[in-house]
C-alpha cells in the first residue's frame, strides 16, 4: 500500500482498491498459462468470441515541451528522453502475442487510442491491466468507462462502485451495441480523479445508420439526420485535456496532490501541447494498428517525443469540403474552442444531433464552442475557397484555439501553445479522400 | 475505529433505514414538523395553505465528507432549527407567496427571488438599497440586522425551479448558506395519478413519486471560520475545498432525507426509479402489466455556486426540458429541449431535465446472458454497489467479505460532477458532488419498500 491504513484508504474502498489489494497481491501473479491471453476460455472450456478490441492499461511517459520549466515538477527529473512527463493511459494491444502484450507496460499513450462502432452493431471491447511499473505500491484496479452510452448496465459501465473492474494482470470484456451516433468519449472509472488526469482519457464515434446514403456526396454523416445536413468529406477529433505538473510528478515520486489546489498547466489537445499538435498522427486506426516487433509504437522521424501522444490535431482539408471536428471535453475546466475566420455550425452536443423532438432545427453558427468537463460537440465547417496560400505554403492556414487563453500558452508563459492547433485548406483535389480519422 | 471509519458505519446504517424506513415514495408536501412522515428520497416540499413562509436567519454547523465541521449560516423555518441548504419553498402557479423574514444576525440580511416579478418589500416594490453616498447596499429591502424584520411577497406566476438568496454581501452571505429553493408548480399538475409536469405547456410530464433535485453548491471553510470568529476575510483569497449536493458531500448524499446522524443537512440526494416501460398490458392478452412505467423521473438541477459545475449523470441522457423557468419552447411552440449526458449548469441557473432508464438488451441469466464469459470472482474487483450479477434483478454471489450493500439485485449508476478534482473534500478524494441513481427491478420486485 502506499502508506498506513487510513481514512483516505477507507474512502478508496469506494473505488475498489482494497479490494485490489486483498484479489491481486496476495494471489500468486501467474495464474496458469490463461495468464494475459487475449482469448480467454469458459468454464466448458469453448473458446469466447474474440474481442473486437483489447486494450491494455499501464503507465507511462509522454514528451510536453520542455521549456518553460516547472521545478520541480516540470520536466520530470525521473523521465527518460526525450520524455518530460508521467502518465497513465491505455494502449491498444489488439492482434499482439502474450510477449507482446506484456511489452507494452510501462508504454501507455496518451490521449488513449480512438475507436468507433456502428450503430446497432455489437462492439467487444477486451481490457487488461498491467499494472504501473512505476508505482508497482499502487495496485489499482482499471476500467473502461464509455462516457454518455445510453442505458448501459452497471456489469459494462466501468464505474467501480455500481460494478467491477479489472485488477492486474486480468482481463475484461465489455461489451456494447451502441444505438445512438454522435461522439463520445471513454475513461477509467477507478480513482477517476487520478486516473483520468493521469491521463486515460479518449475518444469514441457511433456512425450512424444511415452512413452510405446519398444525401451528401461523401456518404459520411455525423447522425441521421434524413437530410444530409451532416455530411461530412473529413472528420477530427479534439479531445481536450489538462495537465497539472505537480498532480503528475507526485505521482511518479510517490506523493499525493491536494486536488482542490487544481491548476492547468498544459492544455492539450488529443495530448499533446502545440505546437506539437501539428505533427503527424502515427498509428490511428484501432482495426488495422501499425507496429513495432515488439508490439510498440513507432515514432514518427523528428518527433521521437511523440512517440506515446501519437494523435494529430493538424486539420487539412481541400477547399469545398466538409469537415466536421468532434470536440470533447475530459479536462477538469471549461473550454471555448474558437476558429479563426471560419464560421461552424454546431450539428449535435453530447451525442444528440441538434434538433428537437418536434425535428425543430436547433443547429447553430458560431466560431466559438464552449465545452464543460464532459461535455461533446459536433461541429461542421465548410472549407473556404482557396487563396492562394501564405508565409510560403501551398496551403491557407486558419487556427483553431481555445479562447480560455490560460489553456493556449504552455505553463503560462508568453508565447503559444496549449490547446491550439491549425486547420490547413489546400487548392481542389489535393489531399486524397480520408480514410482515418485524423489522418 | 478511525473517524472516517465511522461515516461508513453511518453510512450503513443509512442503508438499514432504508429498509426499516422506505415507505411508498409519493408525492411530498409536507411541514418540517412532520419530518417523520418525510420519505427516504425525493423532493421534500415545504408547503403552507396560506403560501406564508416565516424565515428567520440561523446559525449552525454541518458535516463535510473528510468529517470536518463547517459553521454556515441558513434561512430556517420559524420555530425549528438551522438547516442547510434552507427550506424547498413549494407553492402553486399563481398563488400569492409571502415571505417574512426575521433577522437575527449582525448585519443586514435580505432575500432576493431570481426569477420573480414585481416583487413587494413591506407592501412596496421591492427595490436595490443605497445609502446617502449613492451607493449600492443591498440588492434589495433589507431586514436590519440584530432584530429586524423584512415581508416580501409577489405572485408566482411562472411555473419552474427557482433560486431565492441573500440579496445583502451576497458574495459572503449567499456563500455562508443563505440560498435555497423555490419550485412553482403549473396548475396542470395531476398529482392523484402520480403525474406532475414541469411547465404549463409542452412535453414535460413526468412521474411524481420520481422528483429529485440536485443543488450544487461550494465551500471554503475558511471564510466560514473567518466569519465564525468575526473576523475579515479576503475574498480574492477565496478557494473552495468542498463541493456539495443538497449540502452534502458523499457518501452522506446518499442517506435518507432527514437522516438522524445528519441533523442539519435534510436533503438527500439518491433517485430510486423503476426500468422505463411503455407497455400498459401484457403480450399476449396477458392482463395489466404491473411494471408499467411510462412517465420519466425529474431532476431539477439549481446551481448556488460561482462557476459552472458539469454534473454528470451515468447510463442515460437527460431530457433538458426547462431552463431558469423557461420551458425549452420556441415561439410557435415547437420543443426545443434536448439531450445532455454533461448537464452544464451555469452559477445562478436551473435545468429541469426527465430522465428514465431503460433496460435495452434485457439481458436475462437464463434466456439471453451477457455475452462475455464472466471472469472468476478473484479476477474482479467487486463495488460495494454490485449486487454480484450483471442482470437487474439477481443477487450474485459476492467474494468473502464483500461489503455487499444491495438488496434485491438492484442498480446503481453514478451522476456526478466531472470538474473532477471538485470531487474531493480538502484532501480527501472520491467524494463531494457525487450521488446515485437507484434503478429496481420491474415491478413485481423483492425490493423493501
Amino acid at each position: 500500500m502506499r502508506k498506513t491504513f487510513s481514512r483516505r484508504d477507507l474512502i478508496k474502498i469506494a473505488g475498489g482498491t482494497v479490494a485490489a489489494a486483498a484479489g491481486a497481491s496476495l494471489l500468486p501473479r501467474y495464474l496458469g498459462k490463461g495468464w494475459l491471453s487475449p482469448l480467454a476460455t469458459n468454464s466448458a472450456g469453448a473458446q469466447e468470441i474474440a474481442p473486437d478490441l483489447y486494450f491494455a492499461a499501464t503507465d507511462g511517459w509522454i514528451g510536453l515541451p520542455p521549456s518553460p520549466a516547472l521545478p520541480p515538477y516540470h520536466p520530470d527529473d525521473l523521465a527518460p528522453a526525450p520524455f518530460t512527463t508521467y502518465i497513465f493511459g491505455f494502449r491498444n494491444v489488439t492482434g499482439l502475442t502474450v510477449d507482446q502484450v506484456r511489452y507494452q507496460k510501462m508504454r501507455a499513450q496518451h490521449s488513449a487510442p480512438l475507436f468507433w462502432a456502428d450503430e446497432g452493431a455489437t462492439l467487444r471491447l477486451q481490457l487488461t491491466n498491467l499494472g504501473l511499473q512505476m508505482r508497482p505500491d499502487l495496485v489499482d484496479a482499471h476500467t473502461l468507462h464509455w462516457h454518455g452510452f445510453r442505458h448501459v448496465i452497471p456489469f459494462f459501465d466501468g464505474e467501480p462502485m455500481g460494478s467491477v473492474s479489472v485488477p492486474i494482470d486480468r482481463n475484461f470484456t465489455y461489451v456494447f451495441r451502441p444505438r445512438d451516433p454522435g461522439t463520445y468519449m471513454y475513461h477509467c472509472h477507478v480513482e477517476d480523479i487520478e486516473h483520468v488526469h493521469m491521463g486515460m482519457t479518449g475518444m469514441v464515434f457511433v456512425r450512424p445508420a444511415q452512413n452510405g446514403q446519398g444525401f451528401y456526396q461523401s456518404g459520411r454523416y455525423a447522425y441521421n439526420d434524413g437530410d444530409g445536413s451532416t455530411g461530412y468529406d473529413r472528420e477530427f477529433s479534439m479531445l481536450l485535456t489538462e495537465v497539472w505538473s505537480e498532480a503528475h510528478w507526485d505521482d511518479s515520486h510517490i506523493q499525493l496532490p491536494e486536488w482542490t489546489d487544481y491548476r492547468v498547466d498544459f492544455g492539450l489537445i488529443n495530448g499533446r501541447a502545440y505546437p506539437d499538435t501539428l505533427a503527424p498522427s502515427g498509428s490511428v486506426d484501432p482495426f488495422n494498428p501499425v507496429r513495432d516487433a515488439n508490439g510498440d509504437l513507432i515514432p514518427t522521424p523528428g518527433y521521437e517525443h511523440l512517440q506515446y501522444q501519437p494523435i494529430s490535431s493538424l486539420v487539412t482539408c481541400n477547399e469545398g469540403e466538409r469537415v466536421l471536428l468532434r470536440f470533447a471535453n475530459l479536462g477538469f475546466t471549461e473550454g471555448a474552442m474558437t476558429t479563426a475566420g471560419l464560421k461552424m455550425r454546431i450539428v449535435g452536443r453530447d451525442a444528440t444531433l441538434m434538433r428537437g423532438i418536434t425535428d425543430v432545427d436547433t443547429s447553430y453558427l458560431t466560431n466559438t464552442i464552449s465545452l464543460g468537463a464532459g461535455e461533446s460537440a459536433d461541429a461542421i465547417f465548410t472549407a473556404p475557397a482557396y487563396r492562394g496560400g501564405s508565409n510560403g505554403q501551398p496551403y491557407d492556414t486558419y487556427l483553431l484555439y481555445n479562447r480560455a487563453t490560460t489553456h493556449g500558452s504552455n505553463a503560462g508563459t508568453a508565447g503559444y501553445g496549449g490547446q491550439m492547433t491549425e486547420i490547413r485548406v489546400y487548392p481542389t483535389g489535393t489531399l486524397p479522400v480520408q480514410t482515418v480519422p485524423n489522418t | 475505529m478511525p473517524t472516517s471509519m465511522l461515516k461508513w458505519v453511518r453510512w450503513g446504517l443509512a442503508l438499514v433505514l432504508v429498509l426499516a424506513l422506505l415507505t411508498a415514495a409519493s408525492a411530498t408536501d409536507v411541514q418540517r414538523a412532520t419530518a417523520q412522515a418525510v420519505p427516504t428520497d425525493g423532493i421534500v416540499c415545504t408547503t403552507n395553505a396560506n403560501n406564508t413562509f416565516t424565515l428567520t436567519t440561523s446559525t449552525g454547523y454541518i458535516g463535510m465528507s473528510d468529517d470536518n465541521t463547517v459553521f454556515m449560516w441558513g434561512y430556517a423555518l420559524s420555530g425549528q432549527p438551522f438547516q442547510h441548504p434552507s427550506p424547498v419553498l413549494c407553492v402553486n402557479q399563481g398563488a400569492t407567496v409571502t415571505v417574512i423574514l426575521q433577522n437575527t444576525l449582525a448585519e443586514d440580511v435580505s432575500i432576493i427571488f431570481p426569477g420573480q416579478e414585481n416583487v413587494l418589500a413591506n407592501g412596496a416594490p421591492a427595490v436595490p438599497q443605497f445609502d446617502g453616498g449613492g451607493n449600492l447596499t443591498s440588492l434589495t429591502n433589507v431586514a436590519p440586522a440584530n432584530g429586524g424584520t423584512v415581508t416580501y411577497s409577489f405572485v408566482a406566476n411562472r411555473p419552474g425551479t427557482f433560486i431565492y438568496q441573500s440579496g445583502t454581501d451576497s458574495e459572503r452571505q449567499v456563500r455562508m448558506g443563505l440560498f435555497g429553493a423555490l419550485l412553482v408548480r403549473p396548475t396542470r399538475d395531476d398529482p392523484t395519478n402520480n403525474v406532475r409536469y414541469a411547465y404549463a405547456d409542452g412535453d414535460n410530464a413526468y412521474k411524481a413519486s420520481t422528483e429529485f433535485m440536485i443543488m450544487m453548491s461550494e465551500v471554503d471553510p475558511m471564510l466560514n471560520q473567518a466569519v465564525e470568529r468575526g473576523q475579515s476575510f479576503d475574498m480574492t483569497l477565496y478557494q473552495p475545498r468542498y463541493w456539495l449536493v443538497n449540502g452534502r458531500g458523499y457518501p452522506d448524499t446518499i442517506a435518507p432525507n432527514y437522516a438522524p446522524w445528519l441533523p442539519s443537512q435534510p436533503y438527500g440526494a439518491l433517485a430510486r426509479i423503476n426500468p422505463y416501460d411503455p407497455n400498459p398490458e401484457l403480450p399476449n392478452n396477458g392482463g395489466p402489466n404491473p411494471a408499467y412505467n411510462p412517465l420519466p423521473a425529474m431532476v431539477r438541477y439549481l446551481n448556488v455556486g460561482s462557476i459552472d459545475f458539469p454534473f454528470h449523470p451515468h447510463g442515460n441522457n437527460g431530457r433538458v426540458v426547462g431552463r431558469d423557468g423557461f420551458p425549452l419552447l420556441d415561439a410557435a411552440g415547437g420543443d426545443t429541449s434536448f439531450e445532455k449526458f454533461s448537464v452544464n449548469v451555469g452559477p445562478g441557473q436551473t435545468w429541469d431535465v426527465t430522465f428514465f432508464w431503460q433496460d435495452n438488451e434485457d439481458y436475462d441469466p437464463d434466456t439471453n446472458p451477457v455475452p462475455i464469459t464472466i471472469p472468476n470472482l478473484q479476477n474482479m474487483v467487486f463495488g460495494m454497489f454490485f449486487s454480484g450479477s450483471p442482470y437487474l434483478g439477481n443477487q450474485g454471489t459476492k467474494p468473502v467479505g464483500d461489503t455487499g450493500m444491495t438488496q434485491c439485485g438492484e442498480y446503481y449508476i453514478i451522476a456526478h460532477n466531472h470538474a473532477l478534482f471538485q470531487l474531493d473534500s480538502w484532501g480527501v478524494p472520491m467524494t463531494g458532488p457525487a450521488t446515485f441513481t437507484r434503478v429496481d427491478p420491474p415491478v413485481p420486485n423483492a425490493c423493501p419498500q
